[in-house]
């Protein structure tokens, strides 16, 4: 039997052992299929793995479990009975529970409150009115986070925890709930290495406690490390159901992107030229006037990709907007080709020669609003031909430019060089940025979280400029919590923790293991 | 003098803060409320009117009339905060034009149905519900003691009453599972959705619960200010009680220092004017005494507000 009949069959469930159970479900947004008469079974106790790129429609068919919307046509069936109302608190009821991407906690109550929001503990008071029993909850969730060791303290507030804890709190609020089908969507999006295994173990574990886990990602090493099956989306619709033991992380990759990838970047040796930046004791504070960067110190040649690793919110951030300028620099001293930028405006810093792809793209990297011609000659509209001696602005030379752009960046969009920026999809609004910002042949560049929330193809293909830009003998900062990206790219690497470099080393001198563990300041430079 | 100043302080103090917590129910879940002065003053209109109404209609029914008014001005504020509530929960609204617009809609369809009402109910040409005097009593022992005493000196019944609704709101908003969901809505709603609680009715809820809140104050104020119903009723007390939940931060029990301060501010202002020998035409400017402290606060309290996070913010459900 082969996979596609396999997934599109309508065989009855005898013995009862489907947890879930979609037949063809269809989901239409407005101009968009999101998923496309897609059946799949789900079978009791096993780790299933729903995988696709960005837009496959994933997340769309798991919110349907999880009752967020309801599809146009088909059927759910959760433990053989079908859904007929679709609601969170109905699918809650049938035993469904979600860890969302982005986390649906409330901020100014303690990790006890919001497990049992919706569900708290009451006593009467005065015979009639209900209140909630904080001392019970607490007890209980005490109890519930020592039997499937997640140790949590109830009382500490969801504002003073981290990420990973967060995610503990998300997964005993399923819990709770005694939900037995369990989906994670893109859980490892945020954690470090270290955190990563920790959660797949506890993933396995819910398995051994006869949970049923759905797991949506698109990072295959992790599927592979944990998952039973698979089922591959492309653009909608389901292309396969795999048994993960008998597939390879390429053929599933070709699967889902629905052509052949190579991931393994093909890097040549670097030939390393004179110093393009020289930082020195760099101390940055934030609003509050808190030191977030700490006295760092480091210089990139021309030719290197110099790589900053490390959990997100330790400075990085912070360093990368002290180069460009936008944010102040409170002490310590940058140079770029031996000229001191201090204190240089960030106007003047593009012009001398800094390219930067930021990390909030559509914040600081387009102006959504504005059509692609617009956006792609952002840093030299002011300038010569786009702008005429006396200051009127020569539309024909923006379409002129966009032209060009698009045609060797292939920036996709409905309607060329006229399209709203907005209108683009995530992937192609970075290909404009990185082909405006490539395009300025700046002697350094910095790029932050250039990969983010793109898929696999994408992926490739932004590394891919990256690498021929450190060949065009470019000096170039990565800034990067993916430690893949890290370690496939970057020539040298610096791990920042705490607002400090705790390290810097050439690539090959460091292991992945190692570079998570000064990620999390467990190990320090003698 | 400590004493007048004390008591008149409370008499004002209280239906302030009965206003602020309405307004504090409102935004914790999310939704402004700058409709507070509309609310309380359509609620003590609703009220007055059924005061006049018994009066006229049940004979004898007179010493009860301050209880039936603030009955009525709770079911009447409750009421005409259905229309924000559905304005801005319901129908995605913007929630400080919906506030500001019922405030003035109050304004004028008060004023309206008052001439209305008297001339084709009691023959009447006037703008006003007379209400009957509100007694005030003082507790024998209690108000003995030095000083303190005057909390139990010269109390109106409708002290009272606020303060167990005022306690009664406090345990509903801090305690009971409602009060939880209400606050979790106004700082994340998606949390409290994929809770399974519905964020919406929630919110309506709190809107509705606010103006109950908000009318009871306003029929308060009808009878220790002026013993009547006029449209000397709008005279900002709505968005000085904002002001204090601000001043407040959102907390009832901070609150309730807040709306303190005001009410001594004005009642020592009265004192101060009298003690000076000043002419009752000086009033209008010791009245001001309150909003004249407003702005000075806001200049020290402004930094430090935490206010809710997904206050203003039109909840969608679909949106991720």
């Amino acid at each position: 039997m082969n996979d596609s009949s396999q997934a599109h069959s309508n065989i009855r469930d005898p013995a009862g052992t489907l947890a879930v159970a979609l037949r063809r479900i269809t989901k239409r947004f407005p101009g968009i299929v999101a998923n496309d008469d897609i059946s799949l079974e789900i079978k009791e106790g096993e780790i299933f793995a729903l995988l696709g790129e960005n837009g496959a429609g994933k997340s769309v068919l798991m919110s349907i479990l999880f009752g967020l919307y309801e599809p146009e046509e088909g059927e759910v069936w959760i433990k053989g009975k079908r859904m007929s109302h679709f609601s969170p608190r109905e699918a809650a009821r049938q035993g469904v529970g979600m860890v969302h991407q982005h986390f649906k906690l409330v901020e100014n109550y303690t990790i006890a409150q919001n497990i049992v929001l919706g569900m708290e503990p009451v006593k009467r008071f005065l015979g009639g009115v209900p209140l909630v029993d904080m001392k019970a909850t607490n007890e209980k969730i005490r109890d519930l986070s020592h039997r499937f060791k997640l140790d949590v303290d109830p009382l500490q507030l969801i504002s003073e925890i981290n990420v990973a804890t967060r995610q503990k709190v998300e997964i005993l609020k399923m819990l709770y709930r005694e939900a037995d089908i369990l989906i994670f969507d893109e859980p490892t999006a945020i954690l470090t290495p270290q955190e990563v295994d920790y959660l797949l173990q506890i993933i396995r574990e819910l398995r051994e406690g006869g949970k049923t886990v759905i797991l949506i990602s698109h990072k295959l090493e992790e599927i592979k490390a944990v998952a039973d099956r698979c089922g591959i989306l492309h653009r909608g619709r389901l292309v396969a159901v795999k048994e993960v033991a008998q597939t390879s992380t390429k053929e599933m990759a070709s699967l889902m992107v629905g052509r052949e990838v190579i991931l393994e970047v093909d890097k040549p040796p670097a030939r390393m030229g004179e110093t393009v930046l020289k930082v020195r004791d760099l101390r940055v504070l934030n609003r509050d006037k808190v030191a977030v960067v700490k006295g760092v110190s480091f210089e990139i040649r021309a030719g290197e990709i110099f790589a900053i690793a490390g959990v997100a919110g330790n400075g990085q951030t912070e360093i990368a907007d002290a180069l460009t300028g936008l944010m102040a620099t409170a002490s310590g001293r940058v140079f770029l080709l031996d000229e001191e930028i201090t204190r240089t405006g960030v106007r003047e810093r593009n012009l001398k020669g800094i390219s930067y792809i930021p990390e909030d793209r559509q914040s600081y990297g387009l102006i959504l609003d504005y059509d692609l011609s617009y956006n792609l000659a952002l840093k030299n509209y002011f300038k010569e031909p786009f702008s005429s001696p006396g200051g009127r602005l020569r539309q024909e030379e923006f379409s002129r430019y966009a032209e060009r752009l698009i045609e060797i960046y292939d920036i996709r969009s409905n309607r060329g060089g006229g399209s709203v920026v907005r209108s683009l999809s995530g992937g192609n609004q970075q290909k404009a940025i990185i082909a405006r910002e490539i395009d300025q042949d700046s002697p350094l560049m910095i790029f932050v979280q250039p990969t983010r929330g793109l898929d696999v193809g994408a992926i490739e293909n932004t590394w891919s400029q990256i690498l021929k830009e450190r060949e065009e003998g470019k000096g170039i900062l990565l800034v990067s919590l993916e430690l893949e990206e890290v370690m496939a790219l970057a020539d040298t690497i610096g791990v920042i923790y705490n607002g400090e470099l705790l390290t810097v080393k050439a690539a090959k001198d460091f292991s992945k293991r190692e570079i998570g563990e000064y990620m999390m300041g467990v190990r320090k430079d003698a | 003098m400590i004493e007048i100043i004390l008591y008149d302080g409370l008499a004002f103090a209280l239906p302030l803060l009965i206003i602020a917590i309405g307004g504090i129910f409102s935004e914790r879940s999310g939704i402004i409320n700058l409709a507070l002065e509309g609310l309380l003053g359509f609620g003590a209109f609703t009220g007055a009117f059924m005061v006049v109404m018994a009066d006229h209609f049940l004979p004898g029914s007179q010493p009860y009339g301050i209880y039936i008014g603030m009955a009525f001005a709770m079911v009447g504020g409750g009421l005409f905060a259905m229309i924000h509530g559905l304005l801005t929960v319901y129908y995605r609204a913007n929630q400080v034009i919906s506030g500001v617009v019922i405030n003035i809609l109050s304004m004028s369809l008060t004023a309206f149905l008052t001439r209305q009402l008297n001339a084709i109910i009691f023959n009447a040409a006037s703008n006003r519900f007379q209400l009957g005097v509100a007694d005030r009593f003082t507790l024998p022992l209690l108000s003995e003691i030095p000083v303190l005493g005057a909390v139990f000196t010269k109390v109106y019944p409708f002290q009272v009453v606020i303060l167990l609704v005022a306690l009664l709101a406090y345990l509903v908003f801090e305690k009971t599972p409602f009060g939880i969901h209400l606050k979790a809505s106004g700082d994340n709603p998606h949390a409290v959705e994929a809770a399974g609680v519905d964020v919406k009715r929630v919110r309506f809820a709190a809107v509705m619960i606010s103006g109950a809140l908000a009318g009871l104050g306003g029929i308060s104020f009808a009878y220790s200010i002026s013993a009547n119903f006029n449209p000397m009723i709008y005279m900002g007390y709505g968005y000085l009680a904002i002001a204090a939940l601000i001043f407040g931060n959102w907390q009832i029990g901070n609150t309730l220092l807040a709306v303190l301060f005001f009410g001594f501010a004005r009642s020592a202002g009265y004192e101060l004017a009298k003690a000076l020998e000043m002419s009752s035409t000086f009033n209008d400017i010791i009245m001001t005494l309150p909003y004249m402290l407003t702005l000075l606060i806001l200049i020290f309290f402004s930094k430090q507000n935490a206010a809710p996070r997904a206050l203003g913010e039109i909840y969608d459900k679909g949106k991720r």
